[in-house]
């Protein structure tokens, strides 16, 4: 049986490192590049101390619980740096406009800059952050929140951009936050910082998804420390997932990136990858993008599909590449992980399955596949 | 005949080889001078009296040197230098150099200036550029007389035109200053390409006095071919532009040594670690080329925008700096001082190669002179050494499987021991000069690039393959052995139809029979 993983009590500076490369495989390519955040946030929590994090089932009734995070293109993070005040900036003005006390923090997605992004503010406040988060993975769109498919409203919500102008969304359903938001992101520069989904602790002990942050550190400390090649690696992250929410691991390819066609595209990260044999000649791989990786196929079948997660890593390394780095003659390995339960409803497959990102294909768990 | 000489710069040694073709006729080493150019020059002279030559059949110098690379490492021969970021109000938290090592930072001086401006990855205005705060910037920039100024602007790939507007502006102002934009580093990723514009333009008044060097010392031994300096993928540049671009060397080093080894062994596959007077350079070899590394390369600790080989580089070499009991060795070295400096030949400072000679793994020097030294010390140091290079090896390799390791440089003699991650170790002969004989082969590159419309996008992507490997031919490669090695792309705003700038780099080895007819 394979061992457990250690569920932490708080986010020391030291910890940063492994959280955001963690983040960045269960990021799926998507989530934004966290080194800029990661900077940041290791600086607020020196200056301010460790960042105290509570399960979701210790969370009280009356507690409020407030995600967190920036939504947009992510290769915009490459480029364009944040003020660096934006997530307390969020914070503040939710609790001016919504006239509430927030008691807990907790990012959108454990995914690349996201994933940090809470634990400035929580370190600025002193305010605790739950161990969890609403995708255990990243995903493009508002909707696809495991606190948006249990009901929870996404507004009132704030957005700031990064000239410090401030946004108040008051909207009916969570499709029209979400194409209110990509709009404003689109129009400021392509990304911006929002604060939504605010929640009860009864609420949030029902919908979050339990346990990344500690898993996602308990991951970045394994790619660290086990730097090598991703086939070798395959059967340690077996063992690691097999405990968790995710469970299956598995290898779908091994190659050279050939092309990569990727632009921003209505406030996305949207392309396509194509892996082939690093020699010899065989089926390719195409890997389609749209913040995340989202379906894998070679050969006219499906390898593995969202909301299941794909993953690019390096195959020499096996450090994760998010989609905005991913460049010509790479060598990777393509891996598939499956997806918390959360998405396996009726009701998330509602907005998560392939066909909600235009995708002709039914969704079939990774497991149930055949194998690459 | 198509004789060609490599020339390898390094920190303690310059180490120069005669090549006819793939067969290596003389190899020599001298040392590396203060002035590099008298070492360049002892060396050419020891070359044309060890080999039966003339100079007027030499077609090619090819230099490669680890000088700039040294002198980031070492933080010396780095001139003050301003960076004028063109991103206000974003990034207001995380200012350029935040998170160099503090000593790199400190050696560049405290001449950090931001600016509002630059665009958004639309191609619009991030923010007005606001003239009175740019004035006070370059009268700030004359006061402090600062000779040397990189300019970065937000998403200067899109759009470069912020960065030449302050350049103007600076030029006009104060004419004799030396400027790099960011935008000459391609690629998306501010803080990367603001640190290679930064890092390029602080060795800039070395670079210069560095390639004159080397131009006067061909001159002094009648050497009238063209002379090449490496590039960190392998590829050659001119002196004009060496001049212009010295971090294009960064790395050069090792990429000359990991084709050196592979060109000496046969091995396709392998680690390499290269042992000079400074660092060692950890790199691997997969299918015959350097591994290069997916994400951006550190260079002294901070994170550039290159395109270079995946390389480890420990500050452990010959002239090492080690402590009384043994047990710090590095990152201070001696540098091109090891043969003054060294305990063994007089000094009086403990050097890792003094350990090597203690222990009977190398017969330079005095013995005598090192025989004081307690065992426990040699020993202690000898397996610091050992154990960080087995450590550094096995971060390298692929898999747990022992790996064939190949040594070079002039250091090899610091790892007698066996190493438990190596499989097969090779010593090759002329292992000392790989560097050189990378050098002497180094391959050409050409590129090609234009704008081409979304719609077009295979089809012109194509043609660019085809157009730069054409241009690799014409520059005298093997038709038959072209690669192309990057494919860069970048969506262009302000376009009526939705544009991406297409840029193709094409590689391949020279042509040596054809060299020699030409």
């Amino acid at each position: 049986m394979a061992e457990d993983f250690e569920r932490l009590s708080e986010i020391r500076a030291e910890d940063v490192a492994d959280l955001c490369l963690g983040s960045v495989f269960l990021a799926t390519g998507g989530g934004g590049d966290p080194y800029v955040n990661k900077l940041l946030t290791e600086a607020a929590l020196r200056t301010h101390g460790p960042v105290a994090m509570v399960s979701p089932g210790s969370l009280a009734d009356g507690a409020w619980v407030l995600p967190l995070g920036e939504v947009g293109a992510p290769t915009v993070s490459l480029e364009q740096l944040p003020v660096g005040d934006e997530p307390l900036t969020a914070l503040t003005r939710y609790e001016a406009a919504t006239g509430r006390t927030v008691s807990h923090l907790i990012p959108f997605e454990v995914g690349g800059a996201n994933s940090v992004l809470p634990l400035v503010a929580a370190a600025a406040r002193g305010l605790p952050v739950v161990d969890g988060d609403g995708m255990g993975r990243a995903l493009p769109e508002a909707q696809m929140m495991t606190f948006a498919i249990a009901g929870v409203a996404p507004t009132p919500a704030v957005a700031v951009d990064y000239l410090g102008n401030g946004v108040t969304f008051d909207t009916a359903s969570v499709d029209d936050y979400e194409r209110q938001v990509r709009h404003l992101a689109m129009a400021m520069g392509g990304m911006i910082f929002t604060a939504e989904h605010g929640m009860s602790g009864a609420q949030a002990r029902d919908c979050v998804v339990p346990d990344t942050l500690s898993f996602a550190v308990a991951l970045g400390r394994l790619l660290r420390s086990r730097r090598g090649e991703a086939r070798a690696l395959l059967t340690e992250l077996q063992a690691l997932f097999a405990p968790s929410i995710y469970g299956v691991v598995r290898h779908l390819y091994t190659g050279k990136v050939v092309d990569i066609d990727r632009r921003i595209s209505g406030g996305f990260d949207v392309g396509e990858a194509t892996v082939a044999p690093v020699q010899g000649v065989g089926e390719p791989l195409t890997v389609a993008i749209r913040n995340e990786y989202l379906l894998a196929r070679s050969g006219g079948r499906v390898l593995a599909s969202v909301p299941d997660l794909i993953i690019v890593v390096d195959s020499e390394t096996c450090a994760p590449i998010n989609s905005e780095r991913l460049g010509y003659g790479q060598r990777v390995t393509v891996i598939g992980v499956g997806c918390p339960p959360h998405y396996r409803t009726d009701a998330a497959l509602r907005v998560v399955a392939p066909r909600c990102f235009g995708f002709d294909h039914d969704y079939v768990p990774l497991e149930d596949l055949a194998a690459g | 005949m198509s004789l060609r000489i490599g020339i390898d710069v390094g920190g303690t040694h310059t180490d120069a080889v005669l090549v006819d073709g793939s067969e290596v006729r003389v190899a020599i080493k001298a040392r590396t001078t203060a002035d590099i150019e008298s070492g360049v020059i002892d060396a050419l002279q020891q070359l044309l009296a060890a080999g039966d030559f003339a100079t007027a059949d030499v077609r090619a110098v090819m230099i490669g040197t680890t000088q700039f690379t040294n002198a980031v490492v070492e933080r010396r021969e780095l001139t003050p230098s301003a960076i004028v970021r063109i991103a206000l109000p974003t990034g207001r938290m995380v200012p350029p150099k935040i998170d160099w090592p503090e000593d790199l930072a400190q050696a560049l001086g405290d001449h950090v200036f931001m600016l509002h401006g630059g665009r958004l990855y639309d191609g619009r205005e991030l923010a007005p550029a606001r003239d009175a705060e740019a004035d006070a910037v370059i009268e700030a920039i004359a006061a402090r007389e600062l000779d040397c100024v990189a300019v970065a602007s937000v998403f200067a790939p899109v759009d470069a035109e912020p960065e030449r507007a302050f350049a103007a502006r600076l030029q006009q102002r104060l004419p004799g200053v030396r400027i790099v934009l960011s935008s000459t580093f391609g690629r998306i990723g501010l803080l990367e390409r603001e640190n290679a514009a930064l890092l390029n333009a602080a060795l800039l008044p070395f670079a210069e006095r560095v390639v004159d060097g080397f131009e006067r010392a061909l001159a002094a031994r009648g050497l009238l071919c063209p002379l090449y300096i490496s590039q960190n993928d392998g590829t050659l540049m001119d002196t004009a532009f060496a001049r212009r671009f010295p971090a294009l060397t960064f790395a050069s080093g090792p990429t000359n040594s990991l084709r050196g080894a592979g060109l000496l062994t046969g091995e396709r596959n392998a680690v390499v670690v290269d042992i000079g007077g400074t660092t060692s350079d950890i790199g691997v070899l997969r299918d015959g080329f350097p591994r290069e590394s997916n994400l951006g390369v550190a260079v002294g600790g901070v994170r550039t925008s290159f395109r270079m080989p995946d390389i480890l580089t420990l500050g452990i070499g010959g002239g090492s700096h080690v402590t009384v009991d043994g047990s710090g060795v590095g990152p201070r070295s001696v540098g091109h001082r090891l043969l003054e400096a060294g305990r063994a030949f007089g000094g009086d400072t403990l050097t890792a190669t003094d350990l090597a000679i203690a222990a009977g793994h190398l017969d330079i020097g005095d013995r005598r002179r090192v025989s004081d030294l307690a065992a426990t010390t040699v020993r202690r140091g000898l397996a610091v050494i050992h154990g960080r290079i087995d450590e550094a090896i096995d971060r390298m390799r692929s898999s747990s499987d022992p790996v064939t390791v190949i040594l070079v440089g002039g250091g090899t003699a610091l790892l007698s021991e066996p190493l438990t991650c190596a499989g097969a170790i090779h010593r090759p002969e002329h292992a000392a000069v790989a560097n050189a004989i990378g050098a002497a082969h180094a391959e050409v590159g050409a590129e090609a690039e234009c704008m081409a419309p979304v719609a077009e996008r295979e089809a012109v992507l194509a043609d660019l393959k085809r157009q730069a490997s054409q241009r690799v031919v014409a520059a005298g490669a093997l038709e038959d052995r072209i690669r192309i090695t990057d494919v860069d792309e970048t969506a262009v705003s302000y376009m009526a139809v939705p544009t991406v700038r297409l840029r193709v780099k094409a590689v391949g080895p020279l042509d040596l029979e054809a060299m020699a007819h030409g």
